[in-house]
C-alpha cells in the first residue's frame, strides 16, 4: 500500500513550514475554491498546485494515480451537465446518422458551462489537498488537528488506525497470497469465499492486537489517555507569508 | 436570391455547430474510455471526490454528519473508560475498513474494480454510533492519503457511508436476528442493505450538490441509473462477503460476537 505522506521531500521549503500554518491555509483556499462561481481562481490554484508538485518531484505515477479519480469523476459530472441538464441547445446529433435515427443527444451549452465549472472545481479542491497530502508527514498533521482543537478521543483512535493500516495490510497480503498460491481466486465463488475469509480473519486479528497492545501499554503506564505532541510557537515569516498569501487569493476570490 | 443565401448560410452552420458537437463528443469520449480503461482501474462510486459539492451543501453535510460523530466520541469516551482496550480496537477498526474499502473486487457487470464499504460489518460489530466514528477515521485517512473521498465532502461521505451504511446493516441485522433468521442471511441481507444505503444517499447528496438551476428528481435519476451497474452487483457481492465474516466470527470466534453483544451468550450455547 502506498500512500501518498511517503513521498514528501524533507529538503522542499513546503515541507519545513509548520503543519497548522499549512492546515490552516489550506482549507481558507479550499473554501474559496468551493464558494467561488467561476474559473478563475480554481485554475490560478491547480496552476500554483501543479507547480509546487513540480518543485517536489512528485514521481509521475503518484501524481496520475493521485489525480486519475478526481479527472475520472469529473469528466463524468461534465458529460451528465452537457447531455442532460440545461436550455440553452449548443448541438444536437442524431444515432445512428440517418433519417432512421434511434434517439437524438442534445447537448446544452449552459450545461457544458456548469459541467467545466464544476470539473475545475473539483481540480482546484484535490490539488490543495495533494499538495498538502504530499508535503506533511502524518504525526505532524495529527499534531496539527490536536491544536485545531479536534477530540482526543477522535485523535486517538486516528492514531491507532494509522499504526496498525501497515501492520493489517502485511497480514493481509500474506493470506491472500497464501489464498492466491491454492486457486482461492479461480472463479467468483471461490473468490467470495476466500475473500470473506480474508477479511473475517483481519477483524480477528484487530481483536488480537488490540488486546495485545493494550496489555503492552498498561505495562508501559497506560491509564486511557495518550499524550500530545507539544507545539512549537509560530514563525512570524510563515504566518506574514500566509496571510500575503490568503489575501492575495482573497483579491482574486472578489473579482 | 438574399433568402436562399440566408437559408444556405444557416444549412452551413447548422452543420458546422453539427461537427462541432460530434468532434467534441468523440473526444470526450475517447477521453473518458481512455481515463476508464488505462488510468482508473477501479471504479469508487462510493466516496464522493474532493471539491464536486459546492460550499453551502458540503458545510450542510458537515452539520449533518456532527452530531452523530459526537455521539460516537461520548460512546467511545463512555465504552473506554471501562475497557481500557476498547480504544485501541476501534483504532483497529477502523484500520480494517479502510483495509477492506480500499480492496479492489471484481464487479462483473460492469468490467471494471469497486470497492465494498465495509461499515456494514463495522455496525453489526461495534454499533453504529462507534461505526460512524471508525468511518470517519477511515475516510479523513483515505481523503488525505489516497486521494479517496475529499476534505470539503468528508461530511456528506460520513452521511452516506458512515451513518446510512452502519445504521442500514444494523438495524437489518438486528431485525433478522430477532425474528430468528439464521446468521448467514441476516449478514448477507445487513451488507447488501448497508451497500444500498450508502448507493441512495450519495447519489443524492451528488445530485443535490451538482444539480444548479435544474430540477432535482430527474437528475438524481440520472445518477442512480449510472450507478446501477457498478453498485448493484457490488451491494449483492458485499451482501455475500459480510454474511461470510459473520459466519467466519461465529464459527471460529463466537465468545467475540458475545463480548460485542451481537449474540445473546444462550445463542452460542445453543
Amino acid at each position: 500500500m502506498e500512500l501518498f505522506s511517503e513521498y514528501f521531500k524533507k529538503d522542499h521549503i513546503l515541507s519545513r513550514i509548520d503543519a497548522r500554518v499549512k492546515l490552516l491555509v489550506a482549507l481558507t483556499i479550499l473554501i474559496m475554491v468551493l464558494s467561488y462561481k467561476g474559473f478563475v481562481l480554481p485554475a490560478l490554484v491547480t496552476l500554483f498546485c501543479l507547480f509546487l508538485c513540480i518543485t517536489m518531484k512528485v514521481p509521475l505515477r503518484v501524481f496520475m494515480l493521485r489525480f486519475s479519480e478526481p479527472v475520472f469523476i469529473a469528466s463524468i459530472i461534465l458529460f451528465l451537465k452537457l447531455f442532460f441538464s440545461g436550455k440553452d441547445v449548443l448541438f444536437s446529433i442524431s444515432l445512428p446518422a440517418s433519417h432512421f435515427s434511434l434517439f437524438t443527444l442534445t447537448g446544452y451549452k449552459d450545461g457544458l458551462m456548469d459541467g467545466l465549472m464544476i470539473a475545475i472545481r473539483i481540480l482546484g479542491a484535490v490539488s490543495i489537498v495533494a499538495v498538502m497530502g504530499l508535503s506533511t508527514p502524518f504525526t505532524e498533521f495529527i499534531a496539527g488537528l490536536s491544536w485545531l482543537r479536534v477530540p482526543k478521543g477522535f485523535i486517538e483512535v486516528l492514531m491507532f488506525a494509522y499504526r496498525y493500516i501497515f501492520v493489517l495490510f502485511e497480514d493481509a497480503m500474506v493470506i491472500y497470497n497464501a489464498q492466491k498460491n491454492r486457486l482461492g481466486y479461480s472463479n467468483i465463488r471461490r473468490g467470495l469465499g476466500s475473500f470473506s475469509a480474508l477479511t473475517g480473519s483481519l477483524i480477528l486479528k484487530a481483536f488480537e492486537h488490540s488486546h495485545n497492545i493494550t496489555t503492552a501499554m498498561i505495562q508501559r503506564g497506560y491509564d486511557g489517555n495518550m499524550p500530545m505532541l507539544k507545539h512549537k510557537p509560530f514563525k512570524l515569516s510563515e504566518v506574514v507569508v500566509s496571510v500575503l498569501f490568503i489575501t492575495v487569493m482573497g483579491f482574486v476570490w472578489k473579482i | 436570391m438574399k433568402r436562399q443565401n440566408t437559408e444556405h448560410r444557416t444549412q452551413k452552420s447548422e452543420s458546422k455547430v453539427k461537427n462541432y458537437g460530434m468532434l467534441s463528443l468523440i473526444a470526450f469520449l475517447l477521453f473518458t474510455v481512455h481515463y476508464s480503461l488505462f488510468a482508473v482501474s477501479e471504479a469508487y462510486a462510493m466516496h464522493i471526490s474532493e471539491g464536486i459539492l459546492p460550499f453551502n451543501w458540503a458545510a450542510l453535510w458537515f452539520v449533518v454528519a456532527l452530531p452523530f460523530v459526537a455521539y460516537g466520541l461520548y460512546k467511545l469516551k463512555k465504552l473506554s473508560a471501562v475497557d481500557l482496550s476498547f480504544k485501541p480496537l476501534v483504532g483497529l477498526m477502523a484500520a480494517v475498513v479502510f483495509i477492506i474499502s480500499c480492496m479492489p473486487i471484481p464487479v462483473p457487470t460492469a468490467g471494471t474494480c469497486s470497492h465494498p464499504c465495509g461499515t456494514g460489518i463495522s455496525g453489526i460489530l461495534v454499533g453504529p454510533a462507534i461505526s460512524i466514528l471508525i468511518t470517519a477515521v477511515a475516510l479523513l485517512i483515505q481523503a488525505l492519503f489516497l486521494a479517496h473521498g475529499g476534505l470539503s465532502t468528508w461530511g456528506a461521505d460520513i452521511v452516506s457511508m458512515g451513518i446510512m451504511g452502519s445504521f442500514a446493516g444494523f438495524l437489518t441485522f438486528k431485525i433478522l436476528r430477532s425474528m430468528k433468521i439464521n446468521m448467514a442471511v441476516s449478514g448477507f441481507l445487513a451488507g447488501l442493505f448497508a451497500d444500498w444505503a450508502t448507493y441512495i444517499t450519495t447519489s443524492v447528496e451528488l445530485a443535490s450538490g451538482i444539480k444548479g438551476d435544474s430540477p432535482f428528481v430527474p437528475l438524481f435519476t440520472k445518477i442512480l441509473i449510472a450507478f446501477i451497474p457498478t453498485q448493484l452487483p457490488l451491494g449483492i457481492l458485499e451482501g455475500a462477503m459480510t454474511a461470510g465474516m459473520v459466519v467466519l466470527l461465529y464459527k471460529k470466534r463466537p465468545d467475540l460476537l458475545v463480548k460485542m453483544r451481537v449474540l445473546k451468550p444462550e445463542e452460542v450455547t445453543a
